[in-house]
């Protein structure tokens, strides 16, 4: 991503999410965490703090969630993992969009959401 | 209101302390670029980078102490705005002995510090006066008004040294004790029992481990580890039995610490890292000790001990088959390591041992399977008993300095050699410990972005 595009990006968030937002930078990084976003409501908790992390080396922001965080069904996601990230510990899991980096991040987030609606 | 530690990586403790013991016609002044955390209960500054002022910064002054233009803090504000960090000003008093703040030192402390605040108000800023041996300071904490003591100074060196504000550290009482203390002193064995060493990993590695730091008196032991124990740990987990099968192994080395029944105690945390107990237990250590068998997990404990400044030794030992044609020779190759990260030298990136593409290799196949997981991997509880040993000795090297303890750079390198001691290997089929040795890469990007980096420090964007 380039470094005009994650501003723009921090930018879309801060508008969308205001007070629930909140920024930190390490290096090449931009870490954006959303204190509480809604899940499906049978997932356990229907509500997590997501973060996401904006590199410049890389095509996508990565997404992570709360670890401990279950499905609508009550299981474990598939391809998940608790994963350090600046010194925090975090749950990275897996889930497929066609995005592009000059596109709305709203979406983005919005399918990372998602991805606890599903099953497995 | 309690008091505020300071850890200094190996390098910049040198720096520092030939910058402001320079003799001349002024107190020279040198300025710590600081991030922070909360470890060990008590929040810490990590020293990321020290700046000095030319000597043409300067200005003449018939006072005591000194006095400088303050354009030349620009550039040093200008870092510390971009990097998110506090502001330390540091002189030195040339003497043994606690010293003490200056009216001078505090006046001038009044007239930086708010300024400081103003530019980067989330990190601690402060003042400070250092001298031969002991250090004194005031720390401005976030949103605090008063200013908190600097507690204890961690530097790093060949050895771990603290200036702590107590005058003298002394042993556990204790007749057990005695032989040990003929090697490592009185003063040693206080550091040792008032030391919390982590081990993670509790296999054929992390038992050893536990045994011989309990039997040295370390006053706390973090075992880490998510696992039971099985049938075919049986023949190399120091402290079990056949009755244990099924039983964690957290609670195995716990009995077995009890048993030894000495000075220390263990804590257990029955998960893996990056598990946020067991990574918060971690961050409040003084040393690590990883016995683990994945690069994913060493990763993340290198990155522990890189941000929150913790010594963090590693062991492995990999066994496999020497490949030939000829299907009767059953010769082996006995390899291992015990590398030694000391804050602000080598890491584990700089060496080679963990790189991106290691731990893509490991991420798409099978483990390396040191000491545990892959089952197929040969393991021999004397082989692992070396490595471990060695790992021992390291823990009491850095917490006694009974080879020596110093912060220079110079004394941490191999005798001949121009890298820093440190990486050892273990050739198992010839019996011989080699220190390899290794350096620390200017353009590793792993130190450049972690060391000394502390906790993330989130902030509400502005409207």
């Amino acid at each position: 991503m380039t470094a005009q595009n994650i501003d723009r990006i921090v930018a879309e968030l801060i508008a969308a999410y205001r007070d629930g937002i909140s920024v930190a930078a390490e290096g090449p990084r931009r870490l954006i965490r959303i204190a509480e976003v809604e899940l499906y409501p049978t997932c356990q908790p229907p509500q997590t703090s997501l973060l996401l992390v904006l590199d410049v080396d890389q095509p996508k922001p990565q997404v992570f969630v709360k670890p401990g965080q279950l499905l609508a069904n009550g299981r474990v996601p598939k391809n998940s993992s608790n994963v350090l990230v600046g010194g925090e510990t975090w749950m990275q899991f897996s889930f497929n969009i066609p995005w592009a980096e000059n596109q709305d991040i709203i979406r983005f987030v919005a399918a990372a959401r998602q991805r606890f609606a599903q099953n497995e | 209101m309690s008091s505020v530690d300071l850890r200094i990586p190996l390098g910049l403790g040198e720096k520092l302390l030939d910058h402001v013991f320079q003799t001349g016609t002024h107190e020279c002044v040198a300025f710590g670029l600081v991030s922070h955390a909360q470890l060990r209960r008590r929040p810490t500054l990590l020293l990321r980078k020290i700046v000095v002022l030319r000597e043409e910064d300067y200005l003449p002054t018939r006072a005591h102490g000194a006095t400088w233009r303050g354009a030349a803090m620009f550039p040093l504000m200008g870092d510390a705005v971009d990097d998110n960090l506090g502001i330390l000003v540091i002189h030195a008093h040339d003497h043994e002995g606690p010293p003490r703040l200056s009216g001078d030192d505090l006046a001038s402390a009044a007239r930086l510090i708010p300024m400081f605040r103003n530019r980067v108000p989330s990190r601690p800023h402060g003042t400070v006066v250092v001298s031969r041996t002991h250090a004194t300071g005031r720390i401005w904490l976030p949103d605090r008004t008063q200013p908190s003591d600097l507690g204890e100074v961690r530097w790093f060196g060949s050895a771990i040294t603290d200036w702590t504000p107590a005058t003298a550290i002394s042993g556990e009482n204790c007749s057990a004790f005695v032989r040990q203390s003929l090697v490592v002193g009185g003063q040693g064995q206080g550091w040792i029992n008032r030391a919390k060493v982590a081990v993670v990993g509790l296999g054929g590695g992390g038992s050893h481990v536990v045994q011989q730091l309990t039997y040295l008196g370390i006053g706390e032991i973090v075992a880490i580890d998510s696992d039971t124990f099985e049938e075919t740990n049986h023949h190399r987990v120091v402290g079990a039995g056949g009755k244990d099968l099924g039983r964690r192994k957290v609670d195995i080395m716990y009995r077995l610490v009890r048993q030894i029944n000495l000075h220390g105690r263990l804590r257990r945390i029955h998960a893996r890292i990056p598990n946020a107990v067991a990574v918060s237990a971690v961050r409040d250590c003084d040393i690590i000790v990883g016995c683990v068998d994945t690069l994913f997990t060493r990763s993340d404990l290198q990155e522990l001990a890189s941000r929150y400044l913790i010594p963090y030794v590693d062991v492995g030992v990999s066994i496999r088959p020497v490949e030939t044609n000829n299907v009767t020779d059953r010769r082996v190759s006995i390899s291992g390591n015990i590398v030694t990260f000391i804050p602000g030298g080598f890491c584990m990136w700089c060496s080679g041992f963990i790189t991106d593409e290691k731990l893509k290799a490991e991420q798409q196949g099978p483990t390396r399977g040191y000491f545990e997981k892959n089952n197929d991997e040969a393991q021999v509880v004397s082989l692992n008993g070396v490595v471990s040993s060695q790992a021992v000795t390291e823990v009491l090297q850095l917490l006694t300095g009974f080879g020596g303890a110093s912060v220079r750079t110079a004394d941490t390198r191999v005798p001949g050699a121009d890298v820093q001691r440190g990486y050892k290997k273990f050739d198992g089929v010839s019996g011989t410990l080699q220190e390899w040795g290794a350096t620390r890469r200017k353009d590793c990007n792993h130190c450049r972005e972690t060391l000394a980096a502390g906790d993330l420090i989130f902030r509400k964007p502005s409207a």
